[in-house]
Order: C-alpha cells, then sequence, then structure tokens
C-alpha cells in the first residue's frame, strides 16, 4: 500500500493524493443499493499527462482505477468500487473550459466544469449547451454527456452522442488518444486550432470510433479528460407551454406530431409525481403540487434565436397548438400549480446540493431504459402494477420519458422515492427495484445504461454483444483495472 | 485457380445452384476498373481481381453459413450491394465475391420513424417506401442508387440532405452484422431482442468498431440488415413528377421551394452557411451544380432541365448572352431546398431565408425561378435520381482536392485549389476545362450543420488512356495543396492506402510502414487488435487501416 | 457497326445501378423498382446493362469465352429497351441496347446460341415464320374470311400487317380478325400482301441474328414497294417496331401505324363509335416495340468530337432515342373513350414499362425465365385493383395469358382490340 502511494505521490504529488479515513469512506458509498467497498486511495489529478502515468503506473501494479468527476452525491452505483484496493480518480479539480468557440460553436472543456460554469462562458459568447434535466449543480458536463444522460432536447440530436463530439482518452492499456476528427490530426489542441480544426465530427478518427469504447462505460475502458460539445445558440425568446393529461397515452400522439415536424427545443412527459418534485423545494409543497397538478403534463419549449426569433416562436406555437388541438388536448403558458415559465426555469437550471428527487423522501431509486414512445403505456402500467403489489405508493411514483435521437426512442425514467431512514420501506423499495428493473427488461426495456443491477440484466440478454465487449475490454484495458467489476455478468 | 470442389459444393448447398456461379463470364463482371468509378485511390484502368465465384446470399443465415465455409477453408471474402464503388469488391486471388442483391427488404416503422433495410434497398426505394408514410431517408451524395446500408455502415454516407437529416452514420440505429469470423452481432437494443431503436450500448458501443468516420468499406464481415432514422416529408405520398424524361420536374405543392442562393463573395457566401448551420431552416442543402464548373454551370443547366436539348447544343448555348450572364451571377452559390411543415413554417422559412439573403447581400438565382428549372432542381435534389449526371460530359468523374471540414477555412483556399485545377485545364488536356471551380458538396455533412463535405468535381474520360493517367497525375500534383493546408489525403486518394492501383490489398508489411507515421498511430494499432478479435483470419482484404502494435511498443 | 466500336462506350460506363431501375424519380415501391428482366430473374450483375458491357469487354479482350452461361447470359437480354432509357437519364451518349444487340449477333456470329434459336432461325429460313411448327402455306389462313384486298393484286395503299404470332397463333387471331373488321367497319380500304406476307424479322434482330433481319426486312420493303403500300397497319408491335425503326433505317419511307394509332385516329374523326358500355376497370401495359422502342427513326450522318478538351458531342447534334415520343396516349385514350371501363395505372409505365418477358425471342427461347417476367407484370397489374390487364401485342398477350404472380394469381388479359370490339 505504501509503495502503491509513493508512486501516486510521485505522478500528482502528495497533496492529491488522499488517504484520510473519511474521504476514504464518502468515496465508498453513494446513494444508491450499491454495495460499499472503500477504496485505498483518492488521487486527484491536475492533468491528461498525470492522467496517462496513474493509468501506466495502475497497469504495473494492477491496481484498480475508479474515475469520477461530478461531486456528491452519487446516485448510480457507478463510481463505488467495486473490487477492493481499488484507487478513486477523482477529476472534479481538472475543471478549465479549455475553449469557446462562437465561430465553431464548439467549446471544449475539463472533467471537473460544471453545468453553471460551462453555461455562464457560453452565455457570454451567445450560447448554451443542451441540458439533462436539471443536472446537480456540481454535476460533471462531461460525466452527463459521456454517460448520454438524455438531453431536453431531441430536436438536435442528429448523432446519438450529441453534443458529445471529440474526446481525449487514455484506455485501461496506458495509451492515450484523441477521438473523433481530433485523432487524425496532431496530438496537440493548439496546434490542430491552427489549423482550423475545432474538433468538430465526433465519428471515427478513422474506420472505428473510439468515443464509442468510452460512452456508456462508467468508466471501465479509460478515463476522458477533455471532451469537445457542440452548442446550441443562446435563445433570445424562450418559452414553455403545458399540455395535460389524465394518461400518459393520451399524449402519445401529440408528441409524435411535434417531434416528427422538428417544432420546439424541448419537449418530455412527466407525470405529475415527478413534476411536483421538480417544482418543488419541499416535501409540502411537493405534496399540495400533487394535489394539483394534472395526472400527467407534456411539457414543450419553443425558442428563437437570432433568425427571426418572434416569427419563429410565434408560428410554432400556434401550430403546436393546433397539433394539441388535433390530439383533444388544451396547449396552455400554465397550469394549477405550475406556470411553463418555472417549468422551464427548473428543468434547464440546476439544483444546489442534493438532488431534487431528494427533496420529496430523502432518496430515491431510479429504473430509467430505452424503448420507443408508443410503447411507454406498457412499461407504465406495468410499473404501477409490481408498485401496487410491492406496497409501494403509487402517488409517489415518478414517470418521465424523454424523447431522444430525433424522437426514434425514448427514455423511460421510473423514480421511487424513499426515507432512507425508514428501513422497511428502503427494503421494499430496493425489492421492488430489482423486481422491477427485471420486469422492464423482460417487457423489452433496454438498459443502454447498465448501471449496477441493470448490466447483469441487459448483458445476460445479449451473449454475442457481451462477448465482443469483453473482447474490447480485452483490447482497450487488458489488465482489467478500469472500474474493474463494472460492466461484467455476475 | 479454381475453388476445390468440396468447396464450391459447400457454398452451393448454402444458396443453391442458382445463386452461385464461377462461370468465367460472371465472375470477369465483378471486376471493378476504378477509371470507371469513384475507386477513392485514384483513376486506373487496371481491373481488381478476378473472384473465384460470385455467391448470391438471401439471408442473415445463408451469409453467416457463407463466412464459416470462408474461414474454415481461408478463403477471402467480399460483400457488396450495387457494385458501384471499387471497395465493394475482392482484393486477392483466393476470393469469392457476395452479391447481396437478393436481399433488399424494406420495413417501416411510421411512427417512431426508421426504417429497416438490407443491403440491396437503395435509398431511392426507400425514400419511396418512406414517402407513402410521411417521411424520407437521407440519401447520400452519390445519389438514390446507393445503398443506404452500405453507406451507413460501410461508407461516409453524408449528403445534401445531411444538415436536416443527419449523414448515415448519425442516422444508423440497430444493426445485424455477421464478423468477419461468422458469429452474429446486433448492435444495440437488438441484441438483446428489444428493437431496432437504438443501435447503441449496452454500456460501450459494439456500434463503435461497426463503423467510424468511414465504414470499413466491407473490410469487416457482411452487415446483413440496419434500422436508418427516417425524417420528416411533409410532401405527396407519391414521388410526384412531371415533364418529359429525362428531364422530370417535381411536383410536390407549395410547402416546397428550391432556390439557387448566390453571394457576391466567398465571405458572405460563408456567413450565410452559417445562419443555416446555427437554423432549422434548410431541409436539403449542396453546392451541387457547380459540378459542372464555374465556367459551363448555368449552360448545362440549360440542356439537363430540357428533355429535347443535349450536349451538342452546347457550343450554341455558349454563344448566349443572357445565359452567360446567368452563369456570371451564380459564381459563389448552392442550391437550397425548404420544406414547410405547415403553412405558418412556410412562411418562417421564407422570410428566414430573404432575411439571410439581406444580411449577407446575396440573392435567389433568377434563372432558377423560372418554373421548370426550380422544379427540376427540386426533383433533383430530393431523390438525388439524376447524380450520375456526374458523368454525362466525358464518361467519367473523380471527385478531387476535397475540402471538408470547416467552411471558414474552406474559403479561404478555394480559390487557390480552382486555380489549380484550372492550370491544368489549360495547360493540359486530360480533363475538361469547365472553369476551375467546380467545387460542390453539402452545405454540410453533419446534422444540424458544422462541416462541409466538398470535392471538385473532374471529368475526364474513362476510355482514354492519356485522360485517365493526366487525371491521376493531376491529383497527385493536388496532394501538395492538401499537404500545405493539412486537409489530409485528396478526396481522389482517400482510399489509396487500403488497396493497391492493381486492385490488389496491401499487406500487413505495407500498412505498417504507412501508419507507423500517423499522428497518432495507436489509433490504427487498436484497429489491427481489433481485428485480430473478430477477423482472426484476415479474409476480408486490406481496407481497414491497421497497424501492428508490435511497431509501437517496441516489438 | 460492330462490338468492338462500341468499346468506347463500354469503358464510359460508370457502374451507376441506372441500368437496373427505373428512373428513379418514377420509384414509387420496392416492390416494382427494377426495370431489367434479365438481372431481376438471374439475380447476376452480369445480366444487368452495366454487366453486359463488363462482359463484352472481358470476352473482347479474350478473358472470357462463350460458354453455355454467358451465352444464356447475352440471350436474356429481352431488347426491352428500358435501360437504354434509364441510363440515357444520366449518360446522354450511352446505348446499352444497341450494344445488348451487338453483344447478341457477336454470340451469333461465333455460334453462341441457344438451342431454341436455332430451331426459330430454321422456321424463318424455311417458313418465313418465327413460330416452329408453322407452315408459310397457312400463314394467310387467319385472313380468308376477310374481304382484305390482296395488294399485289388489287390496287390499295394500306396494308395491314399481322405478324406471325396474330397469323399462326389461333389463340389470337380472331383478335387480329376483329382489328381488320374495326377498321374496314370505319371504312378504311384495307388490304394486305398475300402471298408476299412474311415475317418482318425483327424478332431475328431481337435476337441478334442481323443478317437474316436485314434479309428479310430489305425483301419485305422491296414487296411493300411492289405492292405500292403507303401505309402498313400493324397490330403487332414487335412489327411496329421493325417497320417504324428498323426498316426506316434501311430506307423505306411508308408510314406506319400500330393499330391503336389508327383507332384513335378513327374515333377522332368520328368513324368509330362506341355504343355498349365495357364495365371494367383495366390497367395498361405498354409494349416495349411500342412505347419507348415505338419512336419514330431520324436518319443521322456526322462525327463524334471533344470540346473543352474532353467534353464528348456529336455533330451535328444526333437524335437521341429515350422513350418519350413512343405510342403511350393512343392506346390510353381509346380506353379512356370506351364507355365504362376504368383504367387505372400500373407503377412503371409508359417509357418505364416493365417487360412483358416476351422479348428478343425469350418466350420462345427461354420459357422458364420469360414466364417469370410476365408474373411480374401480373403481380404489378393485380396490385392496382384491375379486373383486366390490356396489351397491344400478341407476343405480350400470349405471354402474360397463362402467366402467374409469385403467390399463383393470374389475371384476365386482353388486347385493346378486343375492348374495342365489345364496345362497337
Amino acid at each position: 500500500m505504501e509503495s502503491l502511494k509513493k508512486k501516486l505521490v510521485g505522478i500528482v504529488g502528495a497533496r492529491n493524493v488522499i488517504d484520510n479515513r473519511d474521504v476514504l469512506d464518502s468515496y465508498s458509498k453513494d446513494e444508491s443499493f450499491a454495495t460499499p467497498m472503500k477504496p485505498w486511495f483518492v488521487v486527484k489529478p491536475e492533468n491528461a499527462a498525470q492522467v496517462k502515468e496513474l493509468v501506466k503506473s495502475a497497469r504495473e501494479t494492477e491496481t484498480p482505477l475508479v474515475p469520477v468527476s461530478s461531486g456528491a452525491p452519487h446516485f448510480k452505483g457507478d463510481t463505488v468500487p467495486s473490487v477492493p484496493q481499488s484507487v478513486i480518480v477523482d477529476l472534479s479539480g481538472m475543471n478549465k473550459i479549455i475553449s469557446v468557440n462562437r465561430q465553431q460553436r464548439m467549446a471544449v472543456i475539463e472533467p471537473g466544469v460544471t453545468y453553471d460554469q460551462l453555461q455562464e462562458a457560453l452565455a457570454k459568447e451567445g450560447m448554451t449547451l443542451a441540458v439533462s434535466l436539471r443536472p446537480r449543480a456540481n454535476k460533471s458536463v462531461l460525466t452527463s454527456v459521456l454517460e448520454m444522460e438524455p438531453r431536453l432536447n431531441c430536436i438536435h440530436q442528429f448523432n446519438y452522442t450529441e453534443p458529445l463530439r471529440c474526446s481525449e482518452v487514455t484506455f485501461g492499456d496506458g495509451n492515450q488518444i484523441y477521438t473523433g476528427e481530433a485523432g487524425n490530426g496532431p496530438k496537440d489542441l493548439q496546434t490542430q486550432w491552427d489549423l482550423g480544426k475545432w474538433q468538430v465530427m465526433s465519428n471515427g478518427p478513422n474506420m472505428m470510433d473510439f468515443l464509442r469504447m468510452v460512452m456508456q462505460a462508467q468508466g471501465s475502458m479509460g478515463i476522458v479528460t477533455w471532451v469537445s460539445l457542440k452548442c446550441e445558440l443562446l435563445p433570445s425568446i424562450h418559452k414553455m407551454y403545458l399540455v395535460p393529461a389524465k394518461k400518459s397515452v393520451d399524449l402519445e400522439d401529440f408528441l409524435y406530431k411535434v417531434v416528427r415536424v422538428r417544432f420546439s427545443d424541448k419537449q418530455f412527459i412527466m407525470n405529475k409525481a415527478c413534476l411536483a418534485s421538480l417544482l418543488a423545494d419541499s416535501k409540502e409543497d411537493i405534496a399540495k403540487l400533487k394535489s394539483e397538478l394534472p395526472a400527467w403534463v407534456s411539457a414543450v419549449g419553443i425558442s428563437g434565436d437570432i433568425l427571426l426569433p418572434e416569427m419563429k416562436v410565434s408560428a410554432q406555437e400556434q401550430d403546436i397548438a393546433d397539433f394539441a388541438q388535433d390530439c383533444g388536448l388544451q396547449f396552455l403558458s400554465s397550469l394549477p400549480g405550475a406556470t411553463g415559465e418555472e417549468v422551464l426555469a427548473r428543468s434547464i437550471g440546476t439544483c444546489e446540493g442534493k438532488h431534487w428527487k431528494q427533496t420529496a423522501k430523502g432518496a430515491f431509486q431510479d429504473i430509467f431504459f430505452i424503448t420507443t414512445l408508443d410503447k411507454t403505456s406498457v412499461f407504465i402500467n406495468a410499473m404501477y402494477e409490481l408498485a401496487i403489489e410491492a406496497g409501494y405508493p403509487t402517488e409517489d411514483l415518478g414517470v418521465y420519458i424523454q424523447p431522444q435521437h430525433m424522437g426514434t426512442s425514448v427514455h423511460l425514467e421510473f423514480s421511487l422515492p424513499y426515507d432512507p431512514e425508514n428501513t422497511k420501506e428502503a427494503k421494499m423499495v430496493k425489492a421492488l427495484y430489482t423486481v422491477a428493473s427485471e420486469k422492464m427488461s423482460s417487457l423489452g426495456g433496454y438498459y443502454a445504461r447498465p448501471y449496477d443491477i441493470w448490466a447483469n440484466i441487459q448483458l445476460k440478454k445479449d451473449a454475442q454483444s457481451y462477448k465482443v465487449l469483453q473482447d474490447l475490454k480485452g483490447i482497450f484495458d487488458p489488465s482489467n483495472i478500469m472500474n474493474t467489476g463494472k460492466l461484467t455478468l455476475k | 485457380m479454381a475453388l476445390a470442389r468440396e468447396v464450391y459444393q459447400a457454398f452451393e448447398d448454402i444458396v443453391g445452384n442458382r445463386n452461385i456461379s464461377e462461370d468465367i463470364g460472371v465472375c470477369e463482371t465483378y471486376r471493378s476498373i476504378p477509371s470507371q468509378t469513384s475507386a477513392h485511390y485514384g483513376p486506373s484502368k487496371e481491373w481488381t481481381p478476378l473472384p473465384q465465384a460470385v455467391i448470391l446470399p438471401g439471408s442473415t443465415e445463408e451469409v453467416q453459413n457463407i463466412v464459416k465455409i470462408c474461414n474454415k477453408y481461408g478463403i477471402e471474402f467480399k460483400a457488396g450491394s450495387t457494385f458501384w464503388a471499387t471497395m465493394a469488391y475482392i482484393g486477392g486471388d483466393n476470393a469469392v465475391q457476395l452479391d447481396m442483391r437478393r436481399m433488399k427488404s424494406i420495413e417501416i416503422d411510421a411512427k417512431n420513424m426508421a426504417a429497416v433495410v438490407e443491403p440491396f434497398a437503395i435509398a431511392g426505394t426507400i425514400q419511396a417506401e418512406a414517402m407513402k408514410v410521411g417521411l424520407n431517408v437521407q440519401i447520400p451524395g452519390v445519389g438514390c442508387s446507393s445503398s443506404t446500408l452500405a453507406s451507413s455502415s460501410g461508407w461516409a454516407g453524408f449528403g445534401p440532405a445531411s444538415i436536416f437529416m443527419g449523414a448515415n452514420p448519425e442516422n444508423l440505429l440497430g444493426a445485424e452484422w455477421v464478423l468477419p469470423n461468422g458469429e452474429i452481432l446486433r448492435t444495440g437494443s437488438l441484441g438483446s431482442g428489444d428493437g431496432w431503436f437504438c443501435g447503441e450500448g449496452p454500456g460501450p458501443s459494439t456500434r463503435g468498431i461497426l463503423r467510424g468516420i468511414f465504414g470499413p468499406a466491407g473490410s469487416m464481415g457482411v452487415c446483413t440488415k440496419i434500422a436508418t432514422r427516417l425524417h420528416p416529408w411533409p410532401g405527396p405520398k407519391q414521388f410526384r413528377t412531371y415533364g418529359k424524361a429525362p428531364a422530370y420536374k417535381a411536383d410536390f405543392g407549395d410547402n416546397f421551394k428550391c432556390y439557387t442562393l448566390c453571394y457576391p463573395d466567398w465571405e458572405s457566401w460563408a456567413r450565410s452557411v452559417q445562419y443555416f448551420h446555427e437554423s432549422d431552416v434548410l431541409y436539403i442543402g449542396h453546392r451541387q451544380f457547380n459540378m459542372f464548373g464555374r465556367n459551363l454551370k448555368a449552360f448545362m443547366l440549360n440542356i439537363i432541365t430540357d428533355p429535347e436539348k443535349q450536349l451538342s447544343d452546347l457550343p450554341e448555348l455558349l454563344k448566349d448572352p443572357e445565359i452567360q450572364k446567368h452563369n456570371d451571377n451564380m459564381k459563389h452559390d448552392y442550391q437550397v431546398v425548404i420544406a414547410g411543415m405547415t403553412k405558418r413554417d412556410m412562411e418562417y422559412k421564407e422570410k428566414a431565408i430573404d432575411y439571410i439573403l439581406e444580411q449577407t447581400g446575396g440573392w435567389k438565382h433568377e434563372m432558377m425561378l423560372e418554373k421548370e428549372k426550380h422544379d427540376y432542381a427540386l426533383a433533383y435534389m430530393t431523390r438525388l435520381g439524376h447524380k450520375n449526371l456526374n458523368y454525362v460530359m466525358c464518361g467519367a468523374y473523380e471527385g478531387t482536392f476535397g475540402l471538408s471540414g470547416n467552411v471558414w477555412k474552406t474559403i479561404q483556399v478555394v480559390e487557390e485549389a480552382s486555380a489549380q485545377k484550372r492550370k491544368w485545364e489549360t495547360e493540359h488536356t486530360c480533363i475538361a476545362a469547365t472553369g476551375g471551380d467546380s467545387a460542390m458538396g453539402g452545405v454540410s455533412s453533419l446534422g444540424g450543420g458544422g462541416a462541409t463535405g466538398w470535392e471538385f468535381f473532374t471529368n475526364f474520360d474513362s476510355y482514354e488512356l492519356e485522360s485517365v493517367q493526366g487525371t491521376s497525375d493531376m491529383v497527385d500534383e493536388n496532394q501538395a495543396f492538401h499537404n500545405k493546408y493539412a486537409f489530409g489525403p485528396d478526396f481522389c486518394r482517400w482510399n489509396s492506402d487500403v488497396r493497391h492501383v492493381n486492385g490488389y490489398s496491401y499487406t500487413q508489411e505495407e500498412h505498417d510502414e504507412m501508419f507507423a507515421k500517423a499522428p497518432q498511430p495507436w489509433i490504427y494499432a487498436y484497429q489491427y487488435k481489433i481485428r485480430e478479435a473478430v477477423n482472426p483470419n484476415h479474409l476480408c482484404g486490406s481496407y481497414l487501416r491497421t497497424l501492428s502494435p508490435g511497431k509501437l511498443e517496441g516489438k | 457497326m460492330a462490338l468492338q466500336d462500341l468499346r468506347p462506350m463500354m469503358e464510359r460506363c460508370s457502374s451507376c445501378s441506372g441500368c437496373k431501375f427505373i428512373p428513379f424519380e418514377k420509384i414509387q415501391s420496392v416492390r416494382f423498382a427494377e426495370n431489367c428482366p434479365s438481372i431481376g430473374y438471374y439475380n447476376f450483375h452480369t445480366y444487368a446493362a452495366r454487366g453486359r458491357f463488363q462482359l463484352s469487354q472481358s470476352v473482347l479482350d479474350g478473358r472470357t469465352e462463350l460458354t453455355e452461361t454467358v451465352t444464356e447470359a447475352i440471350h436474356s437480354c429481352t431488347s426491352c429497351g428500358l435501360c437504354d432509357v434509364t441510363c440515357k437519364i444520366t449518360r446522354y451518349n450511352l446505348e446499352p441496347l444497341a450494344h445488348n444487340l451487338e453483344q447478341k449477333a457477336y454470340a451469333v456470329e461465333k455460334g453462341a446460341v441457344l438451342p431454341a434459336q436455332k430451331t426459330i432461325m430454321e422456321t424463318l429460313a424455311k417458313e418465313n415464320s418465327m413460330i416452329p411448327g408453322t407452315k408459310k402455306k397457312n400463314r394467310t389462313d387467319w385472313a380468308k374470311d376477310l374481304n382484305l384486298k390482296d395488294l399485289f393484286k388489287e390496287k390499295g395503299e394500306i396494308a395491314f400487317f399481322a405478324g406471325c404470332k396474330y397469323s399462326y397463333d389461333e389463340k389470337l387471331q380472331k383478335t387480329a380478325q376483329d382489328a381488320v373488321r374495326i377498321l374496314q367497319h370505319a371504312g378504311v380500304d384495307l388490304g394486305y400482301l398475300g402471298a408476299a406476307d412474311n415475317c418482318c424479322t425483327g424478332r431475328a434482330k431481337q435476337m441478334g441474328y442481323f443478317k437474316e433481319f436485314d434479309k428479310g426486312a430489305n425483301t419485305n420493303i422491296k414487296a411493300f414497294e411492289k405492292a405500292g403500300v403507303k401505309t402498313i397497319v400493324t397490330p403487332c408491335s414487335d412489327c411496329y417496331n421493325s417497320f417504324k425503326r428498323q426498316y426506316a433505317e434501311l430506307g423505306m419511307e411508308v408510314e406506319v401505324l400500330h393499330v391503336v394509332e389508327y383507332i384513335e385516329r378513327l374515333i377522332l374523326e368520328g368513324k368509330i363509335k362506341f355504343s355498349k358500355s365495357v364495365p371494367m376497370t383495366v390497367t395498361y401495359h405498354d409494349p416495349c416495340h411500342l412505347g419507348r422502342q415505338g419512336e419514330k427513326f431520324e436518319a443521322w450522318e456526322g462525327i463524334d468530337k471533344k470540346i473543352f478538351n474532353q467534353i464528348h458531342i456529336y455533330e451535328p447534334r444526333k437524335p437521341r432515342y429515350n422513350g418519350i415520343d413512343g405510342v403511350y396516349d393512343a392506346p390510353r385514350n381509346i380506353l379512356k373513350a370506351i364507355p365504362g371501363v376504368n383504367l387505372v395505372e400500373m407503377e412503371r409505365i409508359r417509357e418505364y414499362s416493365w417487360c412483358c418477358g416476351a422479348g428478343g425471342g425469350c418466350s420462345q427461347t427461354l420459357p422458364e425465365y420469360s414466364a417469370w417476367t410476365a408474373g411480374e407484370r401480373i403481380a404489378e397489374a393485380n396490385s392496382t385493383g384491375a379486373d383486366a390487364l390490356v396489351t397491344a401485342c400478341p407476343w405480350c398477350k400470349d405471354n402474360f395469358t397463362d402467366a402467374e404472380d409469385e403467390d399463383g394469381n393470374k389475371m384476365e388479359v386482353l388486347d385493346i382490340i378486343d375492348l374495342v370490339h365489345k364496345a362497337i
């Protein structure tokens, strides 16, 4: 252990190697049901060269590395070591915005950059980044995009990986490359910029796509030390409308219509439990809101930026209102308990401290997967049935449907808030989470981001993909040091 | 060298005797002549190697069984669908050619905007089927006779509509893929039987080894089915046309407009492109008709839009001062199509174009507003059924330069490139003298803008050896320009490091020599390692660029 | 012209697949998108025009022998000419049909022919008919009760030319007889060549027997001349193409009309009036040799040259046969004029109509393939919901009559003359 520490200190310096018990404890668990496991050290590299050295060294010593970029709390078990003697590589200190280019609408950032930090820098240039639903203030943008957290706007998700474009990655074998377009040029960003290359194209760099080796990988293939991001123009007009319904299925045709013609700049469906949690700051408010809000709401954002924004927004407002009417729905700027403006602000804003889903009961467990919009009601019905069977209060069950990849699929997310202090309830939720995760899979839910128990569920269904993934793991992480134990069958 | 009888029999047992041939005449027609197509390793009159047999599989299972036999007997194989591009053809003597023609099904999920297609489903047929349910498919610049599966899984796949519809790698959802070792990999949600809707994951994406910025061009087994994302089509359920062949014209209704937008200089041209990259206004955007060259495009447009006219009318047309004026007015141009999803949307898009023109000093080209020319261009741009006009002037074309990427960089060098090509037009006779600048390509090669995909159309005579050789020499000279501005290989030489000019594959030693010098050589070493994992017998030629890792590890 | 003379054309083909599909702008479905029966049935690339160009290069360079497979490939072209239309959509200077015919002629010259072709050509030589088993002495039996003038014996300017198929096929003879009666009823002074009525030999040319065609054509041209014929009327599309295009190239200047053109003219002149309703929905099949190959011949002499270094042009401009001026409207106008008839169109029509499969002699030489080709059309016709498939060529009608689609469905097949006759 001491020799390892010595090596780590040699790479990142003594102040960046932490073995304080409390700190190690804090990294040993998260808010999920993942089994706690204390790491040996936490190291905080300051640059990509140190990361590369860390990985090389870990390979030599066969030390498992667990990359972490966001600040706590974590919720998916991916940052909790699965094996003993791990070293946490905490990249939150690498938080430089390396470049912002208005002309190319590109930004390059390090792992520790947060949404607020980035949005502020982008706003100065008249830009913004498509966000996932109400990220935590200390959430790493890099992790968020690398782990494919769904964006609120599927319309501009031309590539599944949007807004992520290129990256710098140190694979588990210790080699460091640029992915995407950047991999074709000299391995130096400044030189590439001088040549007019702004890390725009994500595919590649050659006949394979190495970004896809690290995305959704929970750090099990390598460590990413910068990513380039495609940015959007900052809206000069930004509105959100709300379409209430009694059942989620009533909103499907409406949402299909909106997404198909590529109107709107944000589009999602929530049930009232989810929406109330998103909007409220206290348990009481959540309860109040739940009593006021309609059972289901489709939220539709509309924005305009520099190109005749008033005309664009006005046209889309009227057209989308027509779509709603065609579907027998109302297209409203506010509902009892919520205005479109509030929903918009909450959706794209960050939440400080705890996760917004913790407000209701202190803890929550998510189950999310990918399916298509027309199948969501099957999963929702099944989830409600399972909740009833388990004795879980269905009025607390949050549902969030986020179209992605231009509407060809949706991210369907169930949230099960619970009181972590209530052992019985926690146990019940854990059991429900396990049963429901299996059930969703058996109904065709696809765990593209297979955290925790989902890895086992998903990979067991697909022996050939698992085999190829293991082959790839063997190539990129031959010593099995990268977040060891993740994405493997048990 | 004929296949051993037991091998031939094994193949025949899989596909039936009607679907395999080793007849010399049949096999001879499965050789490519790079001067007669887009080989991307330069024009040459050398034929690719003769296959030992041609096999027509009818299902994924048949493909898998064929590949297993190939592995058992160490026989190389390569699959082709349309047999247009040279990359579809084998690169060695002990090889069989798979012709995927029998697999052409198209299934559309209208609600979720996706089509599941087999290799010989060309973009034109997919589009026709998609339009019936109000959807459209992204057609690569090469035209609608190309296989959508091939452009999605095997090669570049961007086109005029990419700004709105994305490039085909972006559109790729699930894929069913017979690996070179004979195993079947189904990517994304397909692998677990959950559907075609997602091509990524679980976890890291095996789709990442299916293709990169380019696909492996058949060098990594056979993709037998893919799902591709479809896009809204607010037009008629049929591709409605009027007019006589060959100048068919679109009759889509008032919510479609096709404009040739022109600008006083490249700087304003680029500013307008940036506007379009930053908005959702365009349905299609492409610098298309400049393929006929800066000096000839308006004249050629008068020929191709009129069913009665032909190339022989060109000399007479060139005397027309009115057309000359039109030609002069379209120096810095591109074509766009806007599609109104609703009446209001159309009004907005029309106004947005006017606004952009106002901001940039641009104009809508007058001649291209004439109804017949407008309707012709709209049909052309929407289906890309006339893309083979590439070849009309001389019989062959190659793309050279290839100023792809950052539009602001492109415009700084386009005139220098034009001058260099013009020099070859005036000092030599190998290529058609069309006016230097024949740069054409997408307003964006990426969904939502961000990068152009340009090439200079260079027309030559594939029948005449001097013309073929001269064109090749010109491309060699152009490479120096590419090196100077860090554009990578000339468009015409993109494949020069994956196949010899004589059509044969490179050896590993030759590839090692090349890719050890790459700025980031590990990329090629990883490609080597991945090939070793799924193609241990190296059965699909040398299109996959690989570098022996030992060269980097000091072994 | 010899195959070698087309070498530049072969080497200027760019492998674009234009020869495998109907004009791309006309594609409405994956099911009916393809244009070439030959590659449709055999599937190998060899069988499309591109493959044929390449095959010729290989044969001429001595790499390929005329094997049995190659021979069948060469002769499986139905000479329908659709690849010629679609190629010219973007390749103004390529002529796949001319090539395919030259390729056949080359094969014939080298003795690479199909067994059935030999029998047919023996019949032609001996009995002046394309239909084995028929006798010259019976050729005009079909017309014996029709009061047709023998133009060698009686004065007349309009010759009715039934062609081999109508003359000999007992199932079809009534249609030819009705055609004559319809015209006669409308007051047309109709004659025929009597003993000089022989095969037009167009089908021989379609099979690559150019010399035999030339011989037959020149004999017939002289016969028309000698009989004082000013107008030839034929109900056969193959014969129509022979006279209109091929004979014209040999110098014949006689007006050539297909029966549908004449009937349309007579309807417009008020000489044919329909008195009966024929309540049925029909779809119309454009015969290849009446439609896209029914364009009139235009003589050209000139050179090809290059301008701007490498752009190919013809001087003077050369007529381009791209199929658009074939006979398409006349049959449709007739159908629309018949009370009760509702015309619905298939996806592949006019210049991009799918071949019936009989062309190029294939219904006789490669019957299984030919039947498949016809079955494809039956499927397309059935997809329109029509009650019957109407055509204007005996070879097409015969080939469709027993054809089945892939599900075993058949369809009623009518000659347009049958419908006209019903309505009068």
